[in-house]
């Protein structure tokens, strides 16, 4: 077995963790994603 | 009047069917010629392969909507391209084994020639890889993904009953491509044992050609992030320290026995692990279509690279890995032996890796191949109809462009599916091909490349699955749906 690789790398914090699945912050995001996401297909269309 | 044929359903040829259906006038003839009457929406497969998704929701007949759209659909597989036809008749035409009637073959004639034949699934590198009488899974085909599926549940009854169970996933070959789509079953397999409650029963590994986690055959990615601006092998390495997923990096496996992969690295390190359950991507090849002139002499090697993707108009010199460009990567997908012939999505020959390339010290290479996911694919295919219609009505050649030093491309890959639970890492990258010269930091424009892990991409994910199966069945308004 590969030694224990997951120890020295940097965890989310628990309220990170909560505010991936809390939704009222997850709208909010949605909406940012989506943005970002329609201006790389503008970009990429050009 | 001309016809134009496209070898492949898939996103890429598919794409460019529906546009030139829909751009050129009824005198004119689209002929799709695919070997399957399905059409699969890929990204969906890993849904499949961890039970989350039926068969049936990612596959759907083709021939009722080629019919609706005035596009001719020929079942079989391309062998072999004439481009400059046979002595009797110089049409160009292409020669196809019919599903039907296997061994036998059929002319398909063209005028002018889209090849979306996307990969061939080298399973044969790897002894012992695949599902074909090897000892992993995959899921790059519907099936696949259904037989890893049933595997899957076969390991949870076993954790169940309270034995441990090993998993591994990731690459079956030091030159594989596609870590993206294996990067997502393992999360997904990951977020099913824990939602299956069986989760503290499960060791689970990702094993990977690529020199960093988060590379994915792309030289990874940068993003700004907690005032940082971090690499993503920080992302990927933390999604899966907070998962429990260990992992093996820089690895060319070499053979799968029944209950264990062995494997060599960059590093010299030969080693192997153990495992119950393995879903283990193969490399990709072209699908050997071979070539032929009038008088019938092979000219295979004028219109295919030797990894049998077709040469389209990019610079295939030779050059040492720091000494490429992004101007080497194709514009138009134009055959540079053939005015008449293009290639579309994975079909085209890249022109060198994106990922540097290493070997291992018994010379084996490690050398992740660069990706071209749904959205190039769909682009390029688009692009290419686009030129083919110009050049119907008059234009000297290609007339659209969609190199992928130019594009970006937005991913989203699900790391768990569930409405409230689930998540996704939701990506965006531009340039696909890193641009040194415009951004000499990190190659890509920083505003515009991120990466996000939450339930929003979850949503977004599932969206994009009904969209797209929307569009791919050629529904009212499915051309506004963007690529
Ligand atoms: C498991 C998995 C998950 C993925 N997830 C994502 C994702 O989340 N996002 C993303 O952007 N990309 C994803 N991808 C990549 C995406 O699926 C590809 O980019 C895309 O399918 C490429 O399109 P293509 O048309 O070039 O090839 P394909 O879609 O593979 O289509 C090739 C077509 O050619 C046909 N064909 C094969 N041989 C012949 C022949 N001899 N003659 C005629 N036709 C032939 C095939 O049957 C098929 O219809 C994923 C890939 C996999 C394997």
């Amino acid at each position: 077995m590969p030694p224990d690789v997951t120890e020295h790398v940097a965890k989310p914090t628990p309220r990170t963790v909560f505010l991936r699945t809390f939704i009222p912050w997850q709208l909010w995001r949605f909406l940012l994603i989506n943005l970002r996401m329609l201006g790389i297909i503008r970009a990429s269309h050009k | 009047m001309s016809h134009v044929v496209v070898l492949g359903a898939g996103v890429s040829g598919h794409t460019a069917a529906a546009f030139l259906r829909k751009w050129l006038g009824r005198e004119h003839t689209v002929t799709v010629v695919s070997p399957k009457d399905t059409y699969n929406w890929i990204p969906s497969n890993i849904w499949v392969g961890v039970g989350h998704m039926r068969r049936e929701q990612v596959v759907f007949p083709l021939r009722p909507v080629y019919e609706r759209a005035g596009i001719e659909f020929v079942q079989g597989a391309a062998r072999a391209v004439h481009p400059e036809g046979d002595a009797q008749d110089a049409t160009p035409f292409v020669m196809v084994e019919p599903s039907a009637r296997p061994g036998t073959r059929e002319k398909v004639r063209y005028d002018y020639l889209v090849n979306a034949t996307g990969p061939q699934l080298r399973f044969d590198r790897t002894p012992g890889l695949g599902p074909h009488g090897g000892h992993s899974y995959s899921v790059c085909t519907e099936d696949h993904a259904v037989e890893a599926s049933r595997a899957l549940d076969e390991s949870v009854a076993r954790m169940q009953r309270g034995e441990r169970q090993q998993f591994v996933v990731g690459v079956g070959h030091g030159t594989c491509t596609c870590e993206g789509a294996a990067f997502e079953y393992i999360v997904n397999l990951e977020f099913t044992l824990r939602a299956r409650g069986v989760r503290d029963k499960a060791d689970i590994t990702w094993l990977t050609n690529e020199y960093e986690l988060g590379d994915f055959g792309m030289g990874g990615m940068h993003f700004r992030t907690g005032g940082y601006v971090q690499p993503s092998s920080a992302f990927n390495a933390s999604l899966f320290a907070e998962r429990g997923i260990k992992w093996v990096t820089r690895a060319h496996p070499r053979e799968v026995e029944p209950s264990r992969v062995h494997y060599e690295t960059v590093d010299g390190v030969t080693d192997s692990l153990p495992f119950d359950f393995a879903m283990l991507l193969p490399p990709f090849s072209g699908v050997g279509l071979e070539a032929f002139d009038r008088d019938g002499q092979d000219i295979t090697a004028r219109l295919f690279q030797p990894n049998s993707f077709m040469t389209v108009d990019a610079d295939y010199t030779a050059k040492a890995y720091d000494a490429w460009s992004p101007q080497d990567w194709p514009r138009t997908y134009q055959s540079p032996a053939y005015r008449n012939v293009f290639a579309a999505g994975i079909a085209f020959a890249p022109p060198h890796a994106i990922s540097k390339p290493y070997t291992t010290p018994s010379g084996a290479l490690v050398a992740p191949a660069p990706p071209r996911t749904g959205m190039p694919s769909a682009m390029i295919g688009k692009a290419v109809a686009h030129s083919i219609v110009d050049m119907i009505r008059g234009a000297n050649g290609p007339t659209h462009m969609a190199s992928m030093a130019e594009m970006g491309a937005a991913c989203v890959a699900s790391a768990g599916a569930s409405v409230l639970r689930g998540t996704a890492a939701s990506m965006t990258v531009f340039p696909i091909i890193p641009d040194f010269e415009r951004y000499p930091d990190y190659g890509r424009d920083l505003d515009r490349t991120f990466g996000e892990i939450g339930l929003a991409g979850h949503w977004i994910k599932l969206i994009l699955h009904h969209l797209f199966l929307y569009k791919a069945r050629l529904r009212p308004g499915w051309s506004l749906i963007p690529e």
